[in-house]
């Protein structure tokens, strides 16, 4: 056996749990094949956990940005973060209104039925 | 398992609410309307920069100007994101990227009806942003839940971005309603002119034999006027609390039947603006988008070569 690492040999595992989720890194692990990588990848992470789908990725096949300052946010974005525009709430205060969160939205559209008290709010007439 | 028995199979599947990737077996109808829906989706993304863009260089200020910039890159982004959706898919008909980008500029492929009207004023900027994004947003939400799931994971991912989106729309139209009786003027006549856009964006009332197989096949969950009857139940009180009014004498909200009730929009001047690209600004952002086709060809090709 070698002493060091042949760096072909290693295998990045990643794993879905759900078809929402995306593919989730867990680890990585020695291979000499990807057909081996990926049934050691089974025992190795997944004996217990029920996943939908694993994959194995030689890390040399992997690019990742060494720079540190490849992440670098050189200016103020908030313009383009929620973050930016907290004053919503209180503007929508001033028309009597509440401020609106896209939480909100997904939830209502998801929602089967929407309660009385929601219809007659939404309707417009605060009691 | 002959493919009558396989249909059969799938649908009692999707109906119980497994989800499809990519490599499973899907019935043809499946994946045509998948095809049709996203390709629509994703050309309708990168037409609704259009209208947005042109108020880049006549904003009010750098904050704005930088806020719709940000929204072009998101939106272009969400193009690409669901192009490649649609490559997956298509791929067993030998269909890529170039091809559904053709499809666009020869009017091959529908894009969203809001898309084809003017953005006139800063007020329209803002309203595409509030309510036309606002609209947007109820249909992705809905369709969150549909049984493909790799749509399902990038609507998650375009939702998030369009929380920005949405906040973004609202601060405008807010700033614009608390401004001089010229600029409220301004919004009113802009509300005006996209009302019935809006209501026609969630399609028609009644649903059609491709909608029904949507619904089949749980692609999607929600028909037309769910959908509008939840977009009106969260903007209408909201228009209202603006102190704006809406062009529609009839509008109410029933509160037995549970429903709004409206005046529809003439449905058949609306989809000819869409079937057959005739609305005021369809030709000239089609040009420009051919154009820009044209232009980047050589950074496409660049991208797609390797070296």
């Amino acid at each position: 056996m070698e002493k060091q690492t042949e760096p072909s040999s290693v295998y990045e595992v990643f794993v879905q749990r759900d078809h929402l989720d995306p593919m989730i890194h867990v680890g990585s692990l020695l291979a000499p094949t990807s057909e081996l990588a990926l049934q050691l990848a089974r025992e190795n992470f997944t004996r217990r956990e029920q996943v939908l789908q694993i994959w194995v990725v030689p890390r040399i096949h992997i690019q990742s940005a060494e720079e540190a300052d490849f992440h670098a946010r050189e200016m103020d974005r908030s313009y383009r973060e929620v973050s930016g525009y907290t004053e919503n709430g209180r503007l929508w205060r001033m028309f009597k209104e509440k401020e609106i969160t896209l939480e909100e939205i997904v939830r209502y559209v998801e929602q089967k039925k929407q309660s009385k008290n929601d219809l007659h709010r939404e309707e417009g007439h605060e009691s | 398992m002959d493919s009558q028995l396989l249909e059969e199979e799938f649908v009692k599947r999707v109906q119980s609410g497994a989800k499809i990737e990519s490599n499973d077996w899907m019935p043809d109808g499946y994946r045509h309307l998948l095809i049709k829906l996203i390709h629509m989706h994703a050309v309708s993304e990168i037409m609704g920069v259009y209208p947005e863009k042109e108020w880049v260089p006549k904003a009010p200020n750098l904050r704005r100007k930088l806020a719709l910039m940000a929204k072009v890159q998101d939106e272009m982004g969400h193009g690409q994101l669901l192009l490649r959706i649609v490559e997956d898919l298509a791929a067993p008909y030998g269909k890529g990227r170039e091809e559904l980008l053709d499809d666009l500029v020869e009017g091959k492929v529908k894009f969203h009806n809001v898309f084809h009207m003017e953005a006139r004023t800063w007020a329209d900027a803002g309203l595409i942003g509030w309510l036309i994004d606002g609209a947007a947003i109820i249909n992705q939400a809905s369709l969150l839940s549909t049984s493909y799931a790799p749509y399902a994971r990038i609507l998650k991912r375009i939702c998030a971005e369009e929380s920005f989106h949405m906040q973004h729309g609202e601060n405008v139209i807010l700033s614009i309603a608390m401004g001089t009786d010229k600029q409220r003027k301004m919004l009113q006549d802009s509300l005006n002119y996209w009302w019935y856009s809006l209501l026609f964006f969630f399609g028609p009332l009644e649903t059609t034999p491709a909608a029904q197989k949507m619904l089949h096949y749980r692609i999607r969950t929600k028909t037309n006027e769910e959908l509008r009857q939840k977009f009106l139940a969260k903007y209408v009180p909201r228009i209202w609390s603006l102190g704006l009014t809406i062009p529609d004498p009839t509008l109410h909200y029933d509160s037995k039947e549970e429903r709004w009730y409206y005046t529809e929009p003439e449905w058949k001047t609306f989809q000819k603006i869409v079937s057959e690209n005739k609305g005021p600004k369809s030709q000239e952002r089609i040009a420009l988008r051919r154009f820009a086709q044209d232009q980047h060809k050589w950074v496409r090709l660049a991208m797609t070569t390797e070296v």
